[in-house]
């Protein structure tokens, strides 16, 4: 047994012997040919196998990488989204706010500015909350603007904030005229959430549609000039005494942010400082 | 007895062809066919080993385009010995199989420059040992013994699930 493995060993480092010294002698290329015929196949199976194992194995990573790829832009499209909306959000903001400074520095009124944080749409109220109250010694019935207009007046102070009712709440009544014809009336809100303005037929015979109403001062809770709405559309009742016109409200009372509380004086005429166009 | 030869055979080659370059660290390579030869030589006895290592070593030697023989030669050497003096190693021992397989592989490198020197060899022995034989003694010496760790586990669970 033991003589039979020895043999196997002697007989292959003879042949291994044997091929080299053949090679050496410059019997290679025979020795290599007969080689080739047996190995020519497995290499090629070994190369084979070599290229579908590296193409599947290159193909898996090219996929790998990919998607991780696609989840780092997903998410970094993702954070600029957001950044986008955040910077597009602090452009408006600072483009309200120095819309509300210029109005505040050119109005002849003491005003202190306001913040809205809270809106009561419930239809049976319609009101606003604002960050200013007792501590900030707001009266009662301050007049609240917008650099679009008028906004409304303060109904209730109290310790921190304070309600605004708006002009379309169906208790809201504000003293207005036509900018154009200076027909004298009365602005009010009512259940829908829309604005309407109450004349005398026999003044008001010349309203048009698209005519600006400003408030026209009387009473001296708002001052004058400061604008309403425009004429949408004219409700005429025949021989009636009063007429009413559908307004649209120049303030977009659910967007707006940032208001200005008229707390001195109200006696002045803001016409020239707000553009009516009418 | 043959198909598992050939299987021997065919897998390293096509693990030496396939894996090999890509596991390559700074242009060194292990030479895979003599891992498996001698892992195989020690399950199989040294008639197994001498037949892998000399038919894994021809396809080495056919394959890379030098003196065809040498390789056959020494691996089948190697083959053998490994598989006489299997039944009396604790091969089992990553602490055996790491040196075991440098020792090996710096011998099969002596033994082929020792051949190729008869054969008018150009290459210096520094120069060989240091670039070629040691790197890849020390690759082999690694990549083996993880190897019978992996081979070791296998064989484990395989046994108990029996």
């Amino acid at each position: 047994m033991k003589i039979r493995k020895f043999a196997l060993l002697a007989a292959i480092v003879g042949v291994c012997l044997l091929l080299l010294t053949l090679q050496t002698r410059g019997y290679g290329a025979t020795a290599r040919d007969l080689l080739a015929l047996v190995t020519t196949p497995i290499q090629a199976s070994v190369s084979r196998a070599h290229r579908a194992a590296f193409g599947a194995w290159d193909t898996y990573r090219d996929w790998k990488n990919v998607r991780a790829e696609n989840h780092r832009l997903r998410d970094e499209n993702q954070q600029l989204r957001v950044e986008a909306l955040r910077v597009g959000e602090t452009e408006d903001e600072n483009r309200r706010l120095r819309h509300l400074l210029a109005l505040q520095q050119r109005l002849p009124l003491t005003t202190l500015s306001g913040e809205i944080i809270a809106r009561d749409w419930g239809g049976w109220i319609r009101s606003l909350t604002v960050n200013r109250g007792r501590g900030d010694h707001v009266p009662r019935l301050t007049a609240v603007i917008s650099p679009d207009g008028l906004i409304g007046r303060i109904v209730d102070v109290r310790s921190g904030v304070s309600i605004v009712q708006v002009l379309t709440d169906p208790a809201s009544t504000v003293g207005a005229h036509v900018v154009r014809t200076r027909t004298p009336g009365i602005v009010e809100g009512d259940a829908r959430g829309t604005l309407r303005f109450k004349y005398m037929a026999r003044d008001g015979a010349g309203i048009q549609i698209g005519d600006a109403l400003v408030t026209s001062g009387q009473g001296g809770l708002f001052p004058r000039g400061i604008p309403i709405g425009r004429v949408r559309a004219v409700d005429e009742r025949g021989p009636a005494l009063f007429y009413y016109a559908a307004l649209d409200p120049a303030v977009d009372f659910a967007r707006v942010d940032e208001v200005l509380l008229v707390t001195g004086d109200t006696r002045h005429d803001l016409a020239a400082h707000f553009p009516t166009g009418g | 007895m043959r198909a598992l030869l050939a299987l021997t055979v065919f897998g390293g080659g096509v693990a030496h062809a396939t894996l090999a370059p890509a596991l390559g660290i700074h242009g060194v390579t292990p030479d895979l066919p003599l891992i498996v030869v001698v892992l195989l030589a020690l399950r199989q006895g040294p008639e197994f080993g001498c037949v892998a290592g000399f038919a894994a070593g021809l396809l080495q030697d056919a394959t890379g385009g030098g003196l065809i023989g040498v390789q056959a030669l020494t691996k089948a050497v190697i083959g053998f010995a490994m598989g006489a003096a299997g039944s009396r190693l604790a091969v089992t021992q990553p602490l055996v199989q790491v040196p075991g397989l440098v020792l090996l592989t710096v011998a099969e490198g002596l033994a082929r420059f020792a051949l190729l020197k008869i054969f008018h060899f150009p290459a210096t022995f520094g120069d060989v040992m240091l670039y070629v034989v040691l790197p890849q003694a020390l690759y082999n010496g690694f990549l083996g013994a993880a190897l019978v760790v992996a081979l070791t586990c296998v064989e484990s669970l395989r046994a108990r699930a029996a």
